[in-house]
């Protein structure tokens, strides 16, 4: 069904994104998930879909979509596969911090291995620093004309084989919050080692592993924005992507729902009577499916002032901590209303449940985004 | 927890609690990992008279009562919600039917080798695609003399595969809908009876679901439990047996879990101070708390009733509409609490959080808890 409130341009984006889901991600959704990774052909499709980078503005050789579309794709992604989404997602998520702060050289270095196929990667999260970003223990010395960084990243998505990356370290511990900088890494620089792959419940053949640095040297000019301003460059990525990653959720949840109720059109109760025939179940659906439409249009909202260049801080936390939640009850719901089918691998349900999971918990928990939104009500 | 259990039901929790730590928590991830069925753990078990606990003496229980055999079940559940899983299908859905709609011929037959575990019970309800008699791949059985013949599909069978003994729900008569389904005794060795494959899920991984196949399967007429038509009823009452013990495992598990993120929230440093020290994380303990408390008396109450004779079924579905809520918030907020180290497939929170939505499984239409609830309401 076509939207009829996108632009042509948006509603061509879409459709181009739900045919690549149709025919690249929901036939293999399963077995990336038995198997914790996705097949790496499917890059050079996405490439050649044209989406590979779609923050990447078109003066360095991307489409440069306006948010609203980039999260009319993640959405179908999501749909398909949230751990393909959030992969995919991450060549955003490592991008923006390039929209924000990058050199037009800086600009030209990262976004020239998107546009070639190359993956980013976004490493803020240490072991001590989760929520608590400006804990962070890994350091970076200037020495010379190069920074030489050191410590330990983990949970660090599509690390494990992304071709360049945003890595953020201190440069001035004892300020803490105020000493946090960040640094563009390419993957070919020495001392950058690839730790434990998590193995995680949900979002499996997402790639999430430890990242390394022993004397990790960068050129000087690699640092991101000024010195100590990387805790404020992170939040305004995470702005950027908190969105996306709503839109993911929305994904998730519509599939759930789609799935609920073509199980409740097609499965017959024990008078023969299909199961959508039981009030309880009908409500059920249609509780789910104004869930899903409300995070859909919280997301588009959140985007649309973004678009327009207007604060969108609260509305972009407003719409992660509600898409997410929702996908999470969704989910469950869905899982309930379909039973033992659900509950097995014959479903994907099970599945949806497991990456819904997720959602709640990365990119600022739901407990940081209500900081941000009550901490907005509150000061204003 | 105040609520007067008596001096060996204590008892009876205090070992149960032993035993689990002692043999099922150090094999509950391996279980999980493998979904193999538990055979070793079903040994210490029989041992321990787990299997028999509420049957009568008579034919080897230990007729220590419902509310003892909660208790089990809720230890269990805190190491491995699938070992608790593969005694609840066993007790709670084929014991429990025997013992309640057998013969005297009948409980001679199957209770002493439930009870000394010589033969595993299960219970064959659901069928593909559809509920209980109601798809293409429906059991029927066609009487011939003095037998039945049983041919069809059951899938999601718990136990399946490792059971000895099913209680097969299947159609006596076609034209009757709903109310021409009757049970029958199934010995697991009978000729035309075979495991089409064993069927993989989210989480009680080590209680095995199968796919039977019968294929004109013989069964005597003897092996009729209950009435001809009075299969639904029967189903009903051990369903409800059931969740009450499914409201067990869902203490246990969450009981389990919450002690995981109190344990993770005193540990874990953010902003300079432990998370537990946080009032929104202290929200969602208290929550959960809350619930798992209130969930565990509904649970000694309903299974008090349920030994003394008296109604249960209502009580019964309150646990279950209750308990599928409160289980599933529980988890989802522990790894919320645990953040991504929850969500670690390493992590005991993950694999909590996938038993927990497997321990209350509305079975289709069958017995929607509202309904039930609400139906005793304008009785």
């Amino acid at each position: 069904m076509v939207d009829m409130s996108l632009t042509p341009e948006q509603q061509k984006v879409q459709q181009i994104a739900r045919e690549f889901t149709a025919k690249y991600i929901i036939p293999v959704d399963r077995e990336w998930d038995e198997k914790g990774e996705f097949h790496e052909f499917i890059l050079e499709e996405v490439k050649k879909a044209g989406l590979n980078c779609m923050a990447v503005p078109e003066e360095y050789g991307g489409p440069g979509y306006p948010s609203v579309t980039q999260s009319l794709v993640a959405e179908e992604w999501g749909y398909g596969c949230a751990a393909f989404a959030t992969t995919l997602g991450g060549n955003g998520l490592s991008s923006y911090p390039l929209a924000i702060a990058g050199t037009d050289e800086q600009k030209k270095m990262y976004y020239g291995r998107l546009v070639n196929g190359g993956m980013g990667g976004f490493a803020l999260t240490e072991p001590g620093a989760g929520s608590d970003a400006g804990a962070c223990s890994t350091i970076a010395k200037l020495d010379g004309e190069e920074w030489v960084i050191n410590g330990t990243k983990c949970f660090a998505t599509t690390c494990g084989y992304a071709d360049i990356m945003v890595v953020f370290a201190s440069t001035d511990p004892s300020k803490g919050v105020k000493g946090l900088s960040a640094f563009i890494v390419e993957k070919e620089r020495e001392g950058l080692i690839v730790g434990a792959v998590e193995h995680k419940m949900g979002i499996r053949s997402s790639n999430t592993v430890e990242l390394i640095l022993k004397n990790v040297r960068v050129p000087r000019a690699h640092l991101l924005g000024k010195e100590g301003e990387g805790m404020k460059l992170a939040m305004k990525t995470l702005d950027m992507a908190r969105p996306i990653v709503a839109s993911i959720a929305v994904g998730v949840g519509q599939r759930a729902l789609d799935e609920a109720v073509k199980f409740a059109k097609e499965y017959l109760d024990v008078n023969g009577k299909p199961l959508g025939s039981h009030q309880a179940i009908a409500f059920k659906l249609a509780d789910m499916a104004t869930q899903v439409e409300a995070a859909r249009q919280l997301v588009r909202n959140a985007l649309r002032l973004k678009d327009a260049g207007v604060p969108y801080t609260k509305e972009a936390a407003m719409a992660k901590t509600f898409a997410t939640d929702a996908a999470m009850r969704v989910t469950a719901d869905a899982v309930e209303i379909m039973g033992q089918y659900g509950y097995s691998k014959d479903s994907i349900v099970e599945k949806l449940m497991r990456d819904a999971k997720v959602t709640q918990i990365y990119e600022g928990t739901n407990q940081v985004q209500r900081i941000v939104i009550s901490g907005i009500l509150l000061n204003s | 927890m105040s609520y007067a259990l008596t001096e060996e039901q204590q008892l009876i929790q205090q070992n149960a609690r032993e035993f689990a730590t002692e043999y099922v928590e150090p094999a509950a991830a391996e279980i999980d990992h493998t979904a193999a069925h538990p055979a070793d753990i079903v040994k210490k078990m029989i041992e321990q008279d787990f299997l028999g606990i509420f049957l009568p003496g008579e034919f080897g229980g230990a007729e220590a009562g419902y509310l003892s055999y909660t208790l089990i079940i809720e230890e269990l559940s805190r190491a491995s919600g699938a070992v608790a899983a593969v005694l609840l299908n066993h007790a709670s859905l084929a014991a429990y039917s025997i013992n309640r709609w057998g013969s005297a011929e009948q409980k001679q037959a199957y209770l002493p080798s439930l009870c000394q575990g010589e033969k595993l019970g299960a219970f064959a309800l659901n069928e593909p695609g559809a509920a209980l008699g109601a798809g293409e791949h429906r059991v029927t059985a066609v009487k011939d003399g003095d037998s039945y013949v049983l041919s069809g599909r059951k899938c999601y069978v718990a136990n399946g595969g490792a059971a000895g003994l099913y209680i097969v729900f299947a159609q006596t008569d076609p034209e009757a809908g709903a109310k021409g389904i009757s049970a029958f005794l199934v010995d697991a060795k009978t000729d035309g009876l075979s495991v089409a494959r064993l069927i993989d899920k989210m989480g009680l991984r080590g209680c095995q679901s199968a796919e039977l196949v019968f294929d004109q399967v013989k069964v005597p007429a003897a092996n009729l439990l209950g009435a001809e038509g009075a299969g639904l009823a029967i189903a009903a009452e051990a369903l409800a047996a059931a969740s009450i013990a499914e409201g067990a495992m869902v203490v246990g598990i969450a009981q389990a879990a919450m002690e995981d993120a109190v344990k993770y929230g005193k540990q874990r440093i953010q902003f300079r101070r432990p998370i537990a020290t946080f009032p929104a994380i202290q929200s969602m303990l208290a929550e959960m708390a809350a619930n798992i408390h209130m969930l565990r008396l509904a649970v000694y109450d309903a299974a008090s009733l349920l030994e003394n004779g008296q109604a249960f079924v209502a009580e019964a579905a309150m646990i279950k509409l209750f308990a599928a809520r409160i289980g599933q918030s529980a988890l989802i907020d522990v790894i919320q609490i645990e953040g991504g180290y929850g969500y670690s497939q390493e992590m005991v929170a993950s694999r909590l959080y996938r038993d927990v939505k497997g321990a209350v499984i509305k079975n289709s239409s069958l017995d929607f808890p509202e309904k039930i609830i609400a139906g005793n309401l304008l009785a």
